[in-house]
């Protein structure tokens, strides 16, 4: 009895011994992202790109953009980073900054393909440290049902700030609980792409732009339509219930939408042959926010060439069109948008790409991570009465450059 | 020279009892290690971390108590500081007794006892989030069951989780509907502890309900009232999960329910202070500590020991 008990574990510690000599030839990487509806999308490349590299295996890890970033600075902390994932321009900096990502610039890549905009964002001194995932814009969605009820015609290019409010107050039937227009507090599908329309600016070279004039004229407009107009629902009503969820349960008439939401707006039966597109309306001049996302590399990744080989298959002609096809985003990558647009054959999707022309990037900054909560305190504070726009922005530039300053 | 009896005797007791502390260090050393690297040492890192200026993933600096110079000179520490006060007001003395109310009705013999008690204890069983979501849905001003109902008795509800009068109070009521099941159980136990030979020898002197319950159940329950108060106490200070899913910061009530713990969230994970959000957890602990040296003075007036 002893001694068979003696062989089986002596068995149990040969075959453990073993274990790690079975897998080496197996390399598997972790490939993290924080959008649901993408992940169909980034499934497919994936498995694309292990089809043609047997013996690589990458994994891939959502996890909800709230969580995304607590989760990757502590994995960031803890030197447990993973070997490839989503990186945004509001985090960039932080961990370019910290030496966290890996430097792809030795893959020579070719970047003319992609907005140059979005290329420059992920390059930290001269070093590249994301290769260029896609990019996306605002546009205006407006539901048919309720124009056609109003005997309204649709919105168009020809559409400016005055149109969109006179439209907004025609549409708004408080006692059914409808409203024009959804005028949120929010920044990249909110009074961002407002204020570059009214030539102001936001954070630019490392100056906040919130005590100009243009930009506060902006963000007044924007924050009337509720607090004065009273074309859209206030925030309260808005705590319960977010500006998307209100849009395609027919309580708003207008909303401005990124393009990453369509997968999500065009797979919801309650909204999804209702409603289309337009490019935003102008102000002084046109602008709609673009953003572009990218794939980094962990700096401390063991396998940085199965990584780097990796990420170049990702930013490739043929993951774009993977990704496109999935409507997963608009690809990166000149010439695969039709892809996406493709997807969409109902509604004009059309219009997103065609912002780009006059797309203004999302702003960013080394520190943004540090003053974009604070921003969202004193934009509240406008909407809850307690502070005018003027003084919200005053206090928040000073806030901003004491940030910046340290 | 041979030890005399005694001596050997002496000499083995040491021996073995050098050997029984071996084992009992041994059996409680998996507790002390886990005690030591959870609590004790992140205790001592956040009190230290709170002396640093450590923000995002750069470099940390020595910056002594300007952390908590910033803290106590700003107006949202005392705000949050009272809407936790608060909320503690709100939640415990309800809680707890109607955790008393209902453990006493599940101590008697009432058909289906063992489902009440089931159904008491659910909310323990769910994770804090999903409570959140499921009640946001249930307080939503215009399609929450509880307005709609109210509506139906002709009251039109208040905006539960975004008016600021309200929002806390919604919050509180959330935190005792999740926490009674787990008090009613710790008090059941403590019911059932006591013996029933003091209610049999009360009635033949002659006591009525009202005398049992006073006289008998509340001094012998009363050590477990005290832990479960205690424990209420603390938990309700610490709260995090279910305020800070149900009030967003664009939320017009967000700063009448954001609590000490809402903030330091905020700081540590949101805004990546690291070092101020320490400073906020040091108070929090301060707080929970004042409070409960009280409790302890009023547990050598009121609480009885058999």
């Amino acid at each position: 009895m002893k001694k068979l008990l003696a062989a089986l574990l002596l068995l149990c510690l040969a075959l453990t011994a073993l274990a790690p000599l079975a897998l080496a030839e197996d390399v598997t990487i972790t490939f993290a992202f924080w959008d649901t509806n993408q992940e169909p999308g980034m499934k497919a490349i994936a498995e694309a790109y292990m089809a043609g590299h047997p013996g690589v295996k990458v994994e891939t890890q959502v996890t909800p953009w709230d969580q995304y970033w607590t989760k990757l600075e502590a994995a960031a902390q803890g030197g447990a980073l993973p070997d490839v994932f989503w990186m945004h321009s509001n985090q960039f900096f932080k961990y370019a900054n910290a030496g966290m990502l890996l430097d792809v610039t030795d893959l020579n890549y070719d970047y003319t393909p992609y907005p140059p905009g979005v290329t420059k964002l992920y390059n930290y001194g001269g070093a590249q440290l994301a290769i260029p995932k896609d990019y996306d814009t605002i546009a205006l969605a407006y539901n048919k049902e309720i124009f056609d009820k109003a005997g309204i015609p649709y919105p168009d290019d020809t559409w400016d700030w005055a149109k969109l409010r006179e439209v907004a107050a025609q549409l708004t039937d408080k006692e059914n609980g409808v409203y024009g227009f959804a005028a949120q507090q929010d920044t990249q599908s909110g009074y961002y792409s407002v204020v570059y329309q009214n030539e102001g600016f936001i954070f630019e070279n490392g100056v906040p732009g919130f005590d100009q004039a243009a930009t506060q004229e902006a963000i007044q407009w924007w924050t009337d339509l509720t607090l004065k107009d009273g074309v859209s629902p206030d925030a309260a009503s808005f705590a319960d219930m977010g500006r998307d969820d209100q849009f395609q349960a027919g309580k708003v008439a207008m909303v401005f939408v990124g393009s990453w939401m369509m997968s999500s707006y065009t797979s919801n039966e309650q909204i999804n042959d209702k409603f289309d597109l337009a490019v935003l309306p102008q102000g002084k001049v046109r602008a709609s926010i673009y953003n572009g996302l990218g794939y980094s590399g962990a700096y401390n990744t063991p396998h940085p060439d199965v990584v780097k080989d990796f990420l170049a298959f990702c930013g490739s002609e043929e993951a774009n069109i993977l990704q496109a096809q999935n409507k997963a985003a608009i690809p990166a990558y000149a010439g695969t948008e039709h892809y996406f647009v493709e997807n969409f054959p109902n509604i004009n999707i059309g219009a997103y790409p065609e912002m780009i022309a006059y797309g203004v990037q999302f702003p960013f900054g080394p520190n943004k991570s540090l003053w974009e909560p604070i921003e969202t305190e004193e934009i509240a504070a406008v909407y809850s009465g307690e502070k005018t726009v003027a003084q919200a922005c005053n206090d928040l530039n000073a806030q901003i450059l004491e940030i910046e300053a340290e | 020279m041979t030890a005399s009896p005694v001596q050997r005797d002496l000499r083995i007791s040491k021996a073995r009892n050098k050997n029984e502390w071996l084992w009992a260090y041994l059996l409680i050393a998996p507790t002390i290690i886990g005690l030591g690297a959870l609590n004790v040492y992140p205790f001592f890192d956040s009190l230290y971390t709170s002396l640093l200026k450590s923000q995002g993933l750069g470099p940390t600096k020595f910056i002594g108590l300007q952390n908590y110079a910033k803290m106590f000179g700003s107006a949202e520490i005392w705000r949050t500081t009272l809407n936790t006060l608060w909320y503690v007001v709100l939640t415990v003395p309800v809680g707890v007794f109607l955790a008393l109310v209902l453990a006493a009705l599940l101590n008697t013999k009432i058909r289906g006892r063992d489902l009440y008690r089931g159904i008491y204890f659910l909310p323990m069983v769910v994770a804090p989030a999903a409570i959140a979501m499921v009640w946001r849905w249930i307080f939503n001003a215009e399609n929450g069951i509880l307005n709609q109902a109210l509506l139906m008795l002709g009251i039109v509800g208040p905006k539960w989780l975004s008016d600021p009068n309200t929002a806390l109070a919604a919050c509180a009521a959330v935190g005792v509907w999740s926490s009674v099941g787990y008090d009613l159980v710790l008090i059941l136990a403590g019911l059932q502890s006591i013996s029933s030979t003091y209610y049999e020898a009360s009635e033949i002197d002659g006591a009525n309900w009202a005398q049992q319950f006073f006289r008998i159940t509340v001094p012998l329950i009363s050590p477990t009232l005290f832990f479960v108060i205690l424990m209420r106490m603390m938990n309700s200070i610490k709260q995090f999960d279910t305020i800070f899913m149900l009030v967003k910061p664009e939320n017009p009530a967000f700063k009448s329910t954001a609590t000490l713990m809402v903030i330091f969230f905020r700081e540590a994970f949101e805004k990546f202070n690291k070092g101020y959000a320490s400073a906020v957890v040091v108070w929090s602990m301060v707080i929970i500590g004042a409070i409960t040296a009280v409790q302890f003075v009023a547990e050598k007036k009121l609480v009885y020991y058999e």
